[in-house]
């Protein structure tokens, strides 16, 4: 599934308009971007939780041409499923 | 780095600021969102979110592991797992310095 094809689906089990479910979904996402972006965690109950680790820089090589590269430190997110969503899956 | 953490409750008022729905209704969207996020993981094993990243859900097969607490031997069962992919986009949006 896709973001339009979540948008379509909540607004269908609502009976909404489109453009509400687009706005409700567009915000759900922007909210958890913008703590991520933030430094903060974010916990969905049932779903799960994300947070962002972040990484120093170092520096490398190519393998393949033996080059040797900087890494440039980075922020990843990382996510952790709930137990509700883990059960779910497996049921 | 803030500490803090956002949760449902924190997302429902955000996103109640942001359109003309009480409290009430949002929250039901809310969870009726996360509801369908749920079935299309299962069902696809795959939910795309462009801007943001990519839930894949894969199977783990079953495995032999051990009780670390008695070291008795035991027979993990096969089951799914989800893994969150991020998008470039976001990536960047995480990373302002760094160059892809």
């Amino acid at each position: 599934m896709n973001k339009s094809e979540l948008i379509n689906t909540l607004a269908e089990s609502r009976d909404i308009h489109a453009d509400e479910a687009s706005a409700v979904v567009n915000s759900f996402i922007d909210s958890i971007k913008q703590a991520l972006v933030d430094g903060d965690r974010v916990e969905i109950r049932g779903f799960g939780s994300f947070k962002v680790k972040g990484y120093k820089g170092y520096t490398g090589r190519n393998p393949k041409s033996g080059e040797v590269v900087n890494v440039a430190p980075k922020r990843l997110p990382f996510f952790r499923p709930g137990k509700e969503l883990k059960e779910f899956l497996n049921k | 780095m803030s500490g803090k953490t956002l949760t449902k409750a924190e997302i429902v008022d955000y996103i109640y600021e942001k359109t003309e729905k009480n409290r009430a209704e949002v929250k039901v969207l809310v969870d009726n969102l996360l509801e369908i996020m749920k079935q299309a993981i299962k069902r696809d094993n795959s939910l795309l979110i462009s801007g943001f990243g990519k839930f894949d859900a894969y199977d783990k097969r079953a495995r032999k592991g051990r009780n670390p607490q008695t070291s008795d031997s035991i027979v993990l069962p096969p089951r799914k797992v989800v893994v969150f992919r991020l998008s470039r986009k976001f990536r960047a949006e995480l990373n302002p310095d760094e160059e892809l």
